[in-house]
């Protein structure tokens, strides 16, 4: 819903009302307060991974390229689709004139390129691709290009991806760190007081793109004067704020809140369907599961529908699915699907006779922070005791998770979520460097085939094969797909279902 | 009475140095890295440690805890790992919300509970002393969360009498604020006037037994005047030291009410600052409620001093 606060808009369309004025009153008059999971880390998204951060900052910086309704790269801050030379080494770029930053400045090749060095140099995701980079340079006052040392092709969506964001900044804010953010999005920071809220005031210097708006690509209107992001740990309390008509929009709501939900007068459910997907990801740099018949032996005794249950509750929250992109998406394929949810604890009884297991404790790290982590590991731990695996549940909090996960001497298994990304790359989970160490001659030369093959048909059937090796060769487990509730204020337009939405399109009717 | 002030203060600068140090160990014996937090999950083990170096915290933890400690000493209490901000600046701004919810907690549970005890003692044995007893033992023992949520559901969501949550927006003006803490007031006054209303009960029944109070009304002197003018003022000084605890029990942060109606003050902090590691916030956080504690407490013994004559230091 929308809250209309009593802010001097308020008051002048009441005025309004009462002389009859309405057609005088502003077209755009409104406040969107939003709920949502907690503070976010930085207002810098180049420096954080986490999905708040980039639900927040993407409303006042912004990238070259960004994602439409379809999750196809769409030019944003580029002039249009980078040019790509024919040994797919050479991005050529053009950077559109006329943009102006929150500061007045006006943003030109020399900003985008300090700000793309900076995120190699600094950014989680950028320094993962920093090496494939020969350089980036200025080839023109507003064209950009970029010179790599081999084909990437997960390269443009790392440079539209909100996440660890290749954000451009004025080249004169460029540091380590930068203490006061200036971007060039449709909102810019006005206030922001700590636990309390983040008020966003419209840029009137903004320079939209002229496409029809599309997911986050296309035209940003500014429709709201202002959008407050409010900070709200607990779940409920956001379901409450929602009923009462407190803020327009709530995100990670519970599943139990449904009912309330589609029975109210103030508000609507929205379900993103699919949302993510939870992993089981696997340790394969030290301890048990760095013998490959042992993870087998793991994803065979695996009951996911009965992990899904319990995690969830209800059907209309999850969907018992093994390949690892839901339907509808272009790297949906069922290789290797076959060995998902296969719930026979004797195969796996076998298989961990076959390797003459010891009985050595089979570690799983998980926390309370996301229940449904817990509940999955807590049916797991039963099959898996089942097929003999003596298992030791680390439950802790999200923070040493985060830490011990760091260390591979201290699991086995830890559990995680993610986000349906759309390309495969965004995530590390298929990398060799990744905390999971997952790596074989034929995962990681398809992998490389993957990420330097230019042909979309070409890479999707790398793909195929790619995750024919996740179950193959069990690199990680997907525990089926879940479901997202977040909810909106009834009325409320302009706010797309994503797992990062955004509101300068947002109005209520 | 000025050495035992003085003998105070010092136990007070002992008891905060003891806190300052247990305080700065403590939160980093507990696993987690505020660095592997606020990186977010596609981080490294070595964007971790880069940033754990540009925190200051890969130092060696003795001189971490000698730079603390000549920090605090200077009244710095560091600087806030998430918020980046001074630690003295974030508490402040925490002040606000948990004095006032403090004061309207306080005050809605002394109108609950002095009255009903010192009725409930006066007319023991009656349907209403039976029923204080009854409420009171009822209101302590449901948990504050489940008294919040209910009445923030059907008071604040269903009926609209006051706002589910928050602490009001950028526009919000003092009263628009203080209309926040109403329900919340509500819910801790309740809570805490149960512990009140049972200390002023037993005290008055005390009191109402003595000797003197016996004399006072074989002297024909009215009822009103023999509880009001003698009992109370002779029960007062364990009331008042349940009110003093209770006063900074509630200053120190009402932790589960503060997360429930989403207000920003210290209990709210401190919940936060755990989860993000944030080792100087919590750190600050003790120290001032450490500080708090032992000043109420030197307040509460001075108080003894206005209601009865006969205290002496």
């Amino acid at each position: 819903m929308l809250s209309m606060t009593t802010t001097p808009a308020k008051r002048s369309l009441f005025a309004a009302l009462l002389t009859g004025a309405v057609a005088l009153a502003p077209a755009h008059a409104e406040t969107i307060d939003v709920a949502i999971i907690g503070e976010a880390d930085t207002f810098d998204p180049m420096m954080s991974t986490k999905d708040v951060v980039s639900i927040v900052t993407q409303h006042f910086v912004e990238t070259l390229y960004t994602f439409d309704s379809g999750w196809n790269i769409a030019p944003l801050l580029a002039t249009d689709l980078p040019t790509i030379s024919g040994d797919g080494k050479t991005y050529t770029i053009g950077v559109r004139e006329g943009v102006t930053f929150h500061d007045g400045s006006t943003m030109d090749a020399n900003d985008v390129v300090a700000s793309l060095i900076r995120w190699l140099e600094v950014s989680p995701r950028g320094k993962g691709v920093a090496d494939r980079v020969a350089e980036v340079e200025a080839t023109g006052s507003h064209e950009v290009t970029i010179t790599m040392n081999e084909p990437y092709s997960p390269l443009l969506s790392l440079l539209a991806f909100s996440n660890s964001a290749a954000a451009i900044y004025p080249e004169e804010i460029i540091g380590d760190t930068i203490d006061t953010i200036v971007g060039t999005g449709p909102y810019m920071i006005a206030e922001h007081v700590p636990d309390q809220y983040l008020q966003l005031v419209r840029f009137d210097g903004y320079s939209s793109r002229s496409e029809p708006s599309d997911g986050a690509a296309g035209a940003r209107h500014q429709v709201p004067d202002e959008i407050r992001f409010v900070p709200v740990p607990d779940a409920n309390t956001r379901v409450e704020s929602l009923l009462a008509g407190e803020v327009a929009f709530a995100d990670g709501l519970p599943a139990e809140s449904l009912a309330r939900l589609e029975s109210s007068d103030t508000a609507d459910p929205i379900l993103l369907k699919p949302f993510g997907w939870p992993i089981f990801a696997i340790n394969h740099k030290a301890g048990l599961l760095t013998d490959r018949t042992k993870r087998q032996a793991l994803q065979a005794a695996l009951p996911i529908d009965d992990m899904l249950f319990a995690a969830f509750g209800d059907d209309s929250f999850f969907i018992v699915d093994g390949p690892i992109y839901p339907e509808g998406w272009v790297w949906r394929s069922d290789a290797g699907a076959d060995m998902f949810n296969q719930n026979d604890q004797a195969k796996a009884a076998e298989l961990l006779q076959s390797v003459g297991y010891d009985g050595t404790p089979l570690r799983i790290l998980t926390s309370r922070q996301y229940e449904f982590h817990f509940k999955m590991a807590e049916v797991a731990k039963v099959a898996l005791e089942a097929a003999g695996f003596e298992v030791q549940m680390d439950v802790v909090d999200w923070a040493t998770l985060g830490q011990r996960r760091n260390d591979p001497a201290l699991w086995d298994i830890y559990i995680t979520h993610s986000p349906f990304l759309p390309e495969p790359a965004l995530t590390s989970l298929y990398s060799r460097t990744s905390r999971l160490g997952w790596s074989n001659p034929d995962k990681d030369a398809i992998l490389a085939a993957f990420t330097t093959e230019t042909d979309p048909e070409t890479r999707r059937e790398l793909f195929a094969q790619l995750q024919n090796q996740v179950f193959e060769d069990v690199g990680f487990i997907k525990i089926g797909g879940f479901n997202a509730l977040m909810g909106g204020a009834k009325g409320l337009e302009g706010v797309t279902a994503t797992p990062w939405p955004f509101f300068w399109n947002a109005q209520v009717n | 009475m000025r050495s035992y002030l003085a003998r105070r203060l010092v136990g007070m600068a002992v008891v905060i140095f003891l806190v300052l140090t247990i305080a700065f160990f403590i939160v980093r014996l507990a696993p987690g890295d505020p660095a592997a937090l606020m990186l977010g999950p596609e981080a490294t083990a070595e964007d971790a440690a880069e940033l754990r170096q540009q925190l200051g915290l890969d130092q060696p933890i003795v001189v971490q805890y000698l730079k603390f400690l000549g920090n605090a000493v200077r009244g710095d209490l560091g600087t806030s790992i998430f918020f980046k901000q001074p630690v003295t600046q974030v508490l402040l701004g925490r002040a606000e919300p948990t004095v006032f919810l403090s004061l309207f907690s306080l005050a809605i549970a002394l109108v609950i509970a002095v009255p009903i005890g010192n009725y409930a003692a006066y007319r023991r044995g009656s349907f209403l002393d039976q029923a204080s007893i009854s409420t009171a033992m009822l209101a302590a023992s449901v948990p504050s969360f489940w008294t919040g949520l209910m009445l923030q559901r059907y008071l604040a969501t269903d009926l609209g009498w006051f706002p589910a949550a928050g602490y009001g927006g950028p526009d919000a003006h003092f009263w628009e604020r203080m209309r926040h803490l109403l329900l919340p007031s509500i819910v801790l006054g309740i809570v805490n006037s149960a512990l009140i209303l049972r200390f002023t009960r037993a005290s008055m029944l005390d009191i109402l037994g003595e000797d003197y109070i016996r004399t006072a009304r074989s002297k024909g002197m009215g009822e009103a005047r023999v509880v009001l003018r003698h009992a109370l003022k002779n029960a007062a000084i364990p009331i008042i030291t349940v009110i003093g605890l209770t006063f900074a029990l509630l200053v120190s942060g009402a932790v589960v009410t503060e997360r429930v109606f989403n207000i920003p003050g210290m209990g709210n902090l401190v919940v936060s600052a755990v989860l993000r590691r944030d080792y100087p916030v919590i750190q600050g956080t003790l120290i001032v409620v450490a500080s708090l504690y032992v000043l109420i407490n030197l307040l509460t013994d001075l108080a003894y001093l206005l209601v009865d004559k006969r205290v002496r230091y």
